[in-house]
């Protein structure tokens, strides 16, 4: 409904309140439009339509038929994979690390949108390149670091940054931190220097003016990326994966695997926990659709 | 209009608690609720495991068994030895697939006490790079393994480093009702396959089911008939990087190969092994060379008609004896946090209570230790632990004799190219060897 509306203010800008006739043009442009709105959603519609079938029906039947459903998958699923254990691990560690995100990144944007430093730019430059560095180059050396870096016991059982939540968090942190601050300096940048200037004469610190003059109008920023940030975070499996040991406290994108058999894997099984694990996501999605694409336009367009 | 804009700004006061203040709406509460449940949350969780290691009547188990069954069976087998030594298990579960990716990361950071891993290869790899502990002492006190058994638990350096628990033969795997209907007689030489299969496909069946979707299940042919046709030495220096794939040895194996291919089920890289056991689970095959998982596509009651034989004999002067059977089993990480109550669980697990209850709980696994009460097996199952007890060599399938890397990047494309061009073989082992030299490069 709110995509409804949106795309009717900004035809409104251009064209005023009359609807576009239907041109032979924009019958192809929707018909295609149409067909790649098919081919995104056949995936998802497949796995569902799978996830709700016996593995003996299918089998016996192939694919390419109707018929065998049931809800077992999902039952088995959620059981055999833990996933409320696993659900829990996921909160554990995208709750702190988006909060955690917003927050470093928005003081970074900070200083690097009100001040005007000779090495503004290089940071900027810094924190954005960083976005283009393929995670996995790190493994090793990451690997390495997280196996030296003792905890105390009360923060991690491992007593080591390796298998704890706090590493992950801290891994997910620093890979998040570039596109944030990329994107929120680019909005603060657009706030209006006198606010700024009125916050002086009324003798407010640079700590008022980043929290109570700056934050709050960036509000829509900051909801943008952290419906961004949790679907991202949430979506993160290779670093659990590798600097987890424990299989109990794996997040529930990770956990997917134990539906995989040694030998033998149902697909309808695994159908039905990938839909299981969508569902955040698609909810985050649905919910928040607005900010998802103010999110990725944001900087884009505020530059 | 009106409507989205208010509701940007109900979502945008939700989202950081820090700028919106205390208390906005009901679900910024929620989620400060969830933040502060965290905070205990994580400090919970940490606290409960809090001691684990420190206490000396503890044990960890790093495990890979994460199928339902298997996993039960575990903690089954977890549980008796704590009524038997009163030592407690934390049994760490990983997915069968992740934990074997995992398994470099893992026993270099911080592993369990003990861990499940593979015989052979893959054991004496880890062995060699200090990644295990030798457990030769708790050998001396095992008993009930065949020198078969102990030969795939020794290192490179002639000490044991791994407990072997459970087992399954790769093997030829028929139906008797479609085999007595035929009248069919079990070969015993290569020729007498080819002959018999020649006859199958007189009689309408497809003679071998075979499938090579997901690149692993071609590699029990390669397998087998490198130990028929060149011997087990041959075959595990070959996999151990020491032998050349070019040599005529090799090329020999890839033109036995290619003669038989057109006995298999064709169109074979778009099948997975499941789908080649329904077609001899349909009767529409007459044989298949796979694992005794293979009884897995297979009803309860028509168990029973399920039989195999061994691969036939190639070169009478190599024999029929070895087969694959890949062993899976335990070793010690290589400091064990508490070394006394790891070699205790070694032993237990290698004796003969362990072997008990894991028959007792899944009547699918064959036991390694030959002291367990076998009177639960199935007859296919004890026929399938007299040929691994009569095997004079064991291989441990080709993924695990070699190196992962190995396996999976060369021998996969490998294999499945030579199956779609069964023609060019000089080119392919040619192929092979180059790639092989860039991976055993120590």
């Amino acid at each position: 409904m709110s995509t409804a509306t949106v795309t009717r203010r900004t035809e409104g800008g251009a064209e005023g309140p009359t609807r576009r006739k239907l041109t032979p043009l924009r019958l192809l442009l929707h018909g295609f439009l149409i067909a790649v709105a098919l081919i995104w959603l056949f995936p998802i519609a497949w796995a569902v339509l799978t996830s709700l079938r016996s593995y003996e029906y299918t089998a016996a039947n192939g694919y390419v038929s109707l018929g065998g459903w049931t809800l077992d998958n999902y039952v088995t699923a959620w059981q055999t994979a833990e996933f409320g254990k696993h659900f829990l691990n996921s909160v554990y560690i995208t709750v702190p690390a988006v909060l955690l995100t917003l927050f470093l990144a928005s003081c970074v944007a900070f200083v690097i949108a009100r001040f005007s430093w000779k090495l503004n730019l290089v940071l900027l430059g810094i924190f954005t390149a960083a976005n283009l560095l393929p995670q996995q180059a790190l493994l090793i050396p990451l690997f390495r670091m997280f196996t030296e870096v003792p905890l105390p016991e009360f923060m991690s059982d491992s007593e080591l940054l390796y298998d704890s939540y706090w590493g992950l968090i801290l891994i997910n942190v620093a890979f998040q931190c570039g596109f944030c601050v990329f994107v929120l300096s680019n909005y603060m940048k657009a706030l209006p220097r006198d606010l700024y200037e009125a916050a002086m004469v009324d003798g407010a610190s640079i700590w008022r003016q980043y929290w109570q003059v700056t934050m709050p109008l960036c509000r829509p920023a900051l909801a943008a990326l952290a419906t961004l940030e949790v679907t991202w975070i949430y979506n993160e499996f290779f670093w659990a994966t590798v600097l987890m040991r424990t299989g109990d406290k794996f997040p529930v994108t990770s956990s997917l695997n134990n539906l995989r058999g040694e030998f033998f894997t149902d697909n309808n099984l695994v159908s039905a926990g990938s839909v299981l694990v969508a569902i955040p996501t698609l909810v985050i999605f649905f919910m928040l659709q607005r900010h998802f694409v103010r999110g990725l336009t944001l900087g884009a367009s505020k530059g | 209009m009106s409507r989205p804009r208010s509701q940007a700004e109900y979502l945008a006061r939700l989202v950081p608690p820090s700028v919106a203040g205390i208390n906005r709406r009901s679900l910024l509460a929620g989620a400060a609720g969830t933040g502060a449940l965290l905070g205990t949350g994580l400090l919970a969780g940490c606290g409960d495991d809090s001691g684990s290691g420190s206490d000396s009547k503890n044990v960890s188990v790093g495990s890979n068994q994460s199928d339902p069954k298997p996993k039960d069976v575990t903690a089954k087998v977890m549980d008796g030895f704590k009524t038997s030594s009163g030592i407690e298990t934390a049994i760490n579960t990983v997915d069968h697939n992740t934990y074997q990716e995992n398994i470099n990361n893992y026993l270099q950071g911080k592993p369990d006490d003990v861990f499940m891993w593979f015989a052979g290869y893959r054991m004496r790899f880890f062995a060699a790079k200090g990644l295990a502990s030798d457990i030769s002492d708790v050998w001396g006190k095992l008993s009930g393994f065949s020198d078969a058994f102990k030969k795939a638990s020794t290192g490179d350096d002639g000490k044991q480093y791994f407990v072997p628990s459970s087992y399954y033969p790769w093997a030829m795997f028929y139906r008797k009702s479609v085999w007595k209907q035929y009248g069919y007689q079990v070969p015993t030489t290569l020729d007498q396959l080819t002959a018999l299969s020649a006859q199958m496909k007189r009689d309408g069946l497809t003679p071998i089911a075979f499938a090579d979707k997901d690149g692993w299940p071609a590699m029990g042919t390669f397998d087998i008939l490198n130990l028929r046709i060149n011997g087990y030495q041959f075959h595990i220096d070959l996999m151990a990087g020491k032998e050349a794939w070019t040599s005529d040895k090799v090329k020999k194996v890839f033109d036995t190969w290619a003669g038989l291919l057109p006995l298999h089920q064709p169109d074979s890289l778009g099948r997975t092994w499941q789908e080649a056991a329904q077609s001899l689970q349909q009767k529409k095959s007459g044989m298949y060379l796979l694992g005794l998982f293979v009884g897995q596509q297979f009803s309860n009651e028509e168990q029973d008609d399920l039989d195999f034989f061994t691969f036939p004999e190639i070169d009478p002067s190599i024999g029929a004896k070895a087969l694959d059977a890949p062993i899976d089993g335990y070793m010690m990480a290589r400091k064990p946090k508490n070394k006394a109550n790891a070699e205790k669980l070694l032993e237990y697990v290698g004796g003969k209570a362990a072997a008990d209850i894991t028959i007792k709980n899944d009547p699918a696994t064959l036991v390694a230790n030959t002291g367990a009460d076998v009177s639960g097996y199935t007859a296919l199952q004890k026929k399938a632990a007299e040929l691994v007890g009569s095997a004079t060599e064991i291989a441990q399938f080709l993924d695990r004799d070699t190196r992962p890397d190995f396996a999976s990047t060369v021998m996969i494309p490998a294999i499945q190219q030579f199956i779609k061009n069964p023609k060019d073989i000089d080119g392919l082992t040619s192929s092979i060897e180059s790639q092989k030299k860039s991976i055993f490069t120590d």
